[in-house]
């Protein structure tokens, strides 16, 4: 076991050296910069054979990105927040021309006010983009999702974001096990698209499409996506066949408890202590992690928590005018179930304020006062006297 | 599982010096975590950096350090004008790089001082200037002399794989400081 | 289940629909079904080659010129001429003056360039190809000048077995005795010259023919050529005109003799270029040189280069005087002459002039009259009785056993090489389309019509297709093209010029010539720029065996290509329904 103390962006930067990536493009932005600077230096010093493109913005390294895997090459770019949102028009480029492109995403807030801590606000509000989302809670699961995260892209012809929180993933080092390359090399063969651009048989991709043929195209994507969970989960298969680890589009514990947390991102890890500690205290409390978000997995969760007594889905995001985005998403996965349970929605931790095991224990208290939720979602943690 | 925080300023290498610290502690078998509390980073303004060790259990926390078993405090002016025992456990072991012992020790009571003149030792190893000496290796080998964890040897490799230039001055200054570190 | 080989197990099979020009979703990208007109490549006239009186396709000589192809920017000129060396030196070249290029900054220099593509052809040797086939028919042509010789060229060309007959002792005409060396030398002459007799063609010297000797010919021959120029000089008409010298007869012994007139003082009569050339040769021989001239400076017919070129070397140009008489004046020659002065424009859009009333004598030690000529025997023009087909460079008389062509200038408005070419070119074809019996010459040689006056022998023979469109200035897209110094030919010393009949100008460096062809806008011809495919935004321009072809099933119709075709050699057409 090749464990080395790293930086979550550099788990990442290792895991795109490892899958054989023929083109990288990125620009830097705060907190990502980490990961294409390590992939730069790579490409630079020759231990990785990429093609890096220097760009003068993010619409521009997910444009080089889209012509790259067009031309039937690995393709890898990374971004944050306000590059993200900039992209926002090519990401919908990359998952119509179902473009197997795997990128990373550190989550950090949008400004104003300007602020480079994390939120999930980013990546959630470019969910309609045709793009599988996977959240990881730290270096070990960023590094692993990228490396089978190319392995479901090139399987169902859609795009991977692979999300991990600012700072408490991108900038935190802990110990990451990292695969040799025959590992990696056998568990992600070449990349041979179905579709690409080839001197040999000239033609023009993702031109104009009457009505006539778009609406098929959507659904052509939608099918995609409908295979998406049961694909993810062969791969993962395969990958712990390798390396003995898995994460499931969700991971629950102790899921017929009087309440159940939902989390995602780093807010999962602390979660996990939380639980311990109330569980010790002869509490009875579960937890259900989403690492996938796009496609949902609406049948694992409605599976998951049909036996939980209260849901509190915490979010560390928020659509404004209607409440936290997973929370949104669970209670429609959970509205057609008979005896479904209550659902909670608590925002917290926007714009990087710590979530701390207090915070899930003053959740855990909010949850445990009343039979119904009093609102449709409580921000925790507020300074009312700021709001006045 | 143990917290320890870091106080510097920018530029002083604080934030290598606990990541040089984790991998020590990771080869002598602890599970770890460290990670910089990003701000204004600009060179001179206060820095901190967090590490999480854990000789058992994998650590399942992801947020700021509240509450550490210890801290080191990269440059005595710190003392002045940052609260730097904020949350500090009883007992709990406080690294200073500073010539003197602090004239008045009271707010430091209950707690076990380490000092250690990591400017001196970094000068005298060609590290820095002596407006800003390169301290964070000296105090990386004060550290390991005060806890008795990690092994030196582990501190020396650390540095060896972490630090970019001057690898034997860096290494020679975390030895100086092992061999110079004085106890209140 | 895991199969042994870990990733190999899953394969992608999921729904894969986008759109792209492969497969199902190209139907909806024929975009050819919204077409009405459609873009066609399409070779037009350019003004160089409209003006020109040989027809030559001047913007293709360029464009292989550019490319530094000489060979075959020369194998284009002698298509429509055989003497591009001479050319490049005597032709008053219209085509410059006709050239879209000075609309931007300044004419190409197209006579320029065909000297130096002359010039290079003559140092590597290049030679016309033999011809093949034979109609066993046999032409008498009547001088070796311009026209003759190129009716004999054109006519082995097409097949015919020609003689010429000259009454000098060397072929040239007025090419020969006529323009002197220090505008063309007599080697570049005699090279071109040689070239065509190698075609087979025999040239009889010193055979000037009386008319029964004419006569015999026209029984011997299946057709005559008249080409034979003006072999009479025409007359001043004014008192003591004997006393003056014959500008050609001047001319002809300045080639012939080593002349030196130190120190005389010598007037010329005239101010065509016969004029011109013989005081710019008299300054050659040390004499000074006065051009008297009945209008002002600016109505003399002779080029205008020709004519600062003159003065530059020395030549007094006295204008509004017209001679009245010449008489001795002891050793020297007294000229009176009457002033003049201008009047209104006449109905050929020139000044006319007036006498003023004053009068002046001038003292010289000889006067040569360079006015023109005239025909020297009335058999050489044709019998006013017969009824003839008037072309626009020669006159056909087929009324006899045997045909009787005229041309040259017999029966040119502009006397001048090119038009003689022209001549010689319009009748090889009319004899071979009169023996080949077609029924309407005249339209049949319409069809091989460049611009106005000159007949394309390359059309005719099938080679060049070119619409008779017109490209004007405004039809060239002038975005692509950058303002450029026109190249001008080196000159030898003033000093050198004026002290020997060496060639006033040099010529071009090969690099020089190619900078000067690439200023060419090659109107209404395509160069390969490759515009139209790169901006067409359908792709539907493709190459095919190195031509590009327009793929009608995507071609929407749009045009661009035609826009952005830099020189208007695409053109857009309704479609046929």
């Amino acid at each position: 076991m090749n464990e080395k103390v790293m930086e979550g962006s550099h788990a990442i930067s290792e895991a795109v050296r490892l899958c054989n990536v023929g083109v990288v493009s990125g620009f830097p932005i705060t907190p990502q910069t980490h990961i294409i600077e390590a992939i730069a230096e790579h490409c630079s010093d020759g231990t990785m054979k990429a093609k890096y493109i220097n760009v003068e913005s993010e619409h521009s390294a997910m444009a080089a990105i889209v012509g790259a895997s067009s031309a039937g090459t690995r393709a890898f770019t990374a971004t944050s927040s306000h590059g993200l949102a900039l992209m926002h028009e090519l990401l919908h480029w990359a998952a119509g021309a179902r473009l197997p492109i795997v990128m990373g995403e550190v989550n950090r807030a949008l400004g104003p006010g300007w602020n480079i801590w994390t939120d999930q606000t980013d990546s959630l509000s470019q969910r309609d983009t045709g793009w599988i989302q996977l959240y990881c809670e730290d270096g070990q699961e960023a590094l692993d999702t990228v490396i089978f995260g190319f392995r479901l892209a090139e399987l169902v012809n859609l795009p991977v974001m692979v999300i991990i929180d600012a700072f408490l993933v991108s900038h935190t080092y802990e110990a990451v096990s990292v695969p040799t390359q025959d590992e990696v090399n056998e568990f992600l063969p070449a990349f041979n698209p179905r579709i690409k651009l080839d001197l040999e048989n000239p033609q023009a991709l993702n031109q104009m499409a009457s009505p006539q043929y778009y609406m098929e195209m959507r659904k052509s994507m939608q099918l995609a996506m409908e295979t998406v969970e049961d694909i993810y989960d062969e791969v993962e298969d395969e990958f712990h066949d390798t390396w003995g680890r898995r994460y499931g589009s969700v991971e629950g514990i102790n899921l017929d408890a009087d309440v159940v947390f939902v989390t995602s991102g780093t807010a999962t890890t602390t979660c996990r202590l939380a639980i311990k500690d109330l569980t010790d205290k002869g509490e009875s409390v579960g937890m259900l992690k989403i690492k996938m978000f796009r496609p949902f997995p609406a049948k694992g969760i409605q599976n998951a928590l049909k036996n939980a007594g209260k849901v509190a889905v915490v979010d560390r995001n928020f659509s404004f005018g209607a409440g936290g985005i997973f929370a949104q998403e669970v209670k429609s996965s959970l509205c057609n179930l008979k005896d479904a349970p209550v659902v909670f929605n608590f925002i917290a931790g926007l714009g990087g304020r710590d979530i701390t095991t207090d915070t899930f224990f003053e959740m855990y208290e909010k949850v445990n006062a009343n039979d119904i939720p009093q609102t449709e979602s409580e921000w925790i943690g507020i300074n009312e006297q700021e709001l006045k | 599982m143990e917290e320890i925080r870091f106080h510097g300023r920018g530029g002083q290498g604080t934030v290598l010096a606990s990541i040089s610290l984790a991998k020590a502690f990771f080869d002598s078998g602890y599970h770890v975590q460290t990670f910089p509390v990003f701000g204004v980073e600009r060179r001179g303004a206060p820095v901190e950096a967090y590490l999480r060790i854990d000789s058992s259990e994998k650590i399942l926390t992801k947020s700021n350090v509240y509450t550490p078993d210890h801290i080191v405090v990269m440059d005595s002016k710190l003392l002045g004008s940052i609260d730097v025992t904020k949350g500090l456990k009883k007992g709990g072991w406080i690294l200073i790089n500073a010539k003197d012992m602090p004239k008045d020790l009271s707010k430091f009571k209950g707690y076990k001082i380490a000092l250690i003149d990591a400017s001196n030792i970094a000068l005298s190893n060609g590290l820095g200037t002596k407006t800003s000496p390169i301290i964070n290796t000296a105090m990386l080998g004060a550290f390991a002399k005060m806890m008795n964890i990690p092994n030196i040897e582990f501190i020396e490799k650390a540095i060896l794989d972490e630090v970019p230039v001057k690898r034997k001055e860096n290494v020679q200054a975390a030895r100086d400081a092992f061999a110079k570190v004085m106890f209140h | 289940m895991v199969s042994e080989k870990k990733g190999m197990k899953l394969e992608n099979t999921v729904s894969l629909f986008i759109s792209r020009s492969a497969h199902r979703s190209s139907e909806m990208n024929k975009t050819g079904s919204w077409r009405f007109s459609l873009p066609v490549y399409k070779d037009k006239t350019a003004p160089c080659s409209a003006a020109c009186p040989t027809g030559t396709e001047i913007p293709r000589v360029e464009m292989h010129m550019s490319r530094g192809e000489v060979r075959k920017a020369w194998e284009k000129i002698i298509w429509e001429n055989p003497f591009p060396a001479v050319c490049g030196r005597v032709c008053f070249h219209e085509c410059e003056g006709a050239c879209n290029r000075k609309n931007l900054d300044s004419a190409v220099g197209i006579n320029s360039l065909e000297k130096f593509i002359g010039d290079i052809a003559l140092s590597e040797s290049y030679t016309f190809d033999e011809v093949e086939g034979t109609t066993n028919k046999r032409v008498a042509i009547i001088g070796a000048g311009p026209s003759g010789l190129s009716a004999a060229y054109f006519l082995s060309k097409l097949g015919f077995l020609c003689e010429v007959f000259e009454k000098e002792s060397e072929a040239g005409g007025v090419m020969r005795w006529g323009i002197p060396s220090y505008r063309l030398p007599k080697n570049i002459l005699l090279d071109e010259i040689k070239r065509i007799e190698e075609l087979g063609i025999k040239i009889h010297c010193n055979r000037e023919l009386s008319i029964d000797e004419f006569n015999n010919i026209k029984n011997e021959f299946d057709a005559v050529y008249l080409g034979c120029g003006l072999g009479a000089s025409i007359s001043p008409g004014f008192e003591g005109e004997s006393l003056l010298e014959e500008g050609s007869i001047f001319l002809k012994r300045v080639e012939s003799e080593k002349m030196s007139l130190d120190g005389q003082d010598i007037a010329v009569i005239g101010g065509g270029n016969t004029a011109i050339d013989v005081a710019r040769s008299l300054i050659r021989t040390g004499a000074k040189a006065t051009i008297l001239y009945r209008r002002r400076k600016e109505d003399m017919p002779a080029f205008i280069h020709e004519i600062s070129a003159a003065e530059d070397e020395g030549v007094k140009i006295v204008e509004l005087v017209s001679p009245t008489c010449v008489k001795h004046k002891g050793e020297m020659l007294e000229i009176d002459l009457q002033e003049m002065t201008t009047g209104d424009i006449d109905s050929h859009g020139r000044m006319s002039v007036r006498p003023l009333g004053g009068k002046r004598s001038l003292i010289y030690n000889k006067i040569i009259s360079g006015i023109g000529n005239q025909i020297k025997d009335t058999w050489h023009s044709p019998d006013q009785n017969n009824s003839k087909m008037e072309l626009k460079n020669s006159i056909i008389d087929i009324t006899g056993d045997t045909p009787l062509v005229y041309g040259g200038d017999l029966t040119n408005k502009n006397q001048s090489v090119s038009d003689a070419i022209a001549s010689g070119k319009e009748i090889a074809i009319v004899l071979d389309l009169h023996f080949k019996g077609d029924s309407d010459i005249i339209d049949s040689l319409e069809k091989c019509r460049v611009g106005v006056n000159a007949i394309s022998f390359e059309i005719y023979r099938g080679g060049r297709k070119q619409y008779k469109e017109f490209v004007e200035f405004k039809n060239v897209n002038i975005d692509y093209f950058d303002k450029e110094d026109r190249n001008e030919l080196p000159q030898i010393s003033k000093e050198e010029s004026i002290n020997s009949f060496n060639e006033v100008e040099k010529n071009y460096t090969f690099q020089m010539a190619a900078n000067e062809a690439l200023r060419c806008f090659n109107c209404g011809v395509c160069n390969d720029c490759d515009n139209c495919r790169v901006f067409c935004p359908d792709a539907s321009i493709i190459i095919e065996d190195g031509k590009r072809v327009i793929k009608t099933d995507f071609c929407k119709g749009c045009g661009v290509c035609v826009t952005e075709c830099p020189r208007s050699a695409m053109g857009m057409e309704e479609e046929k329904v």
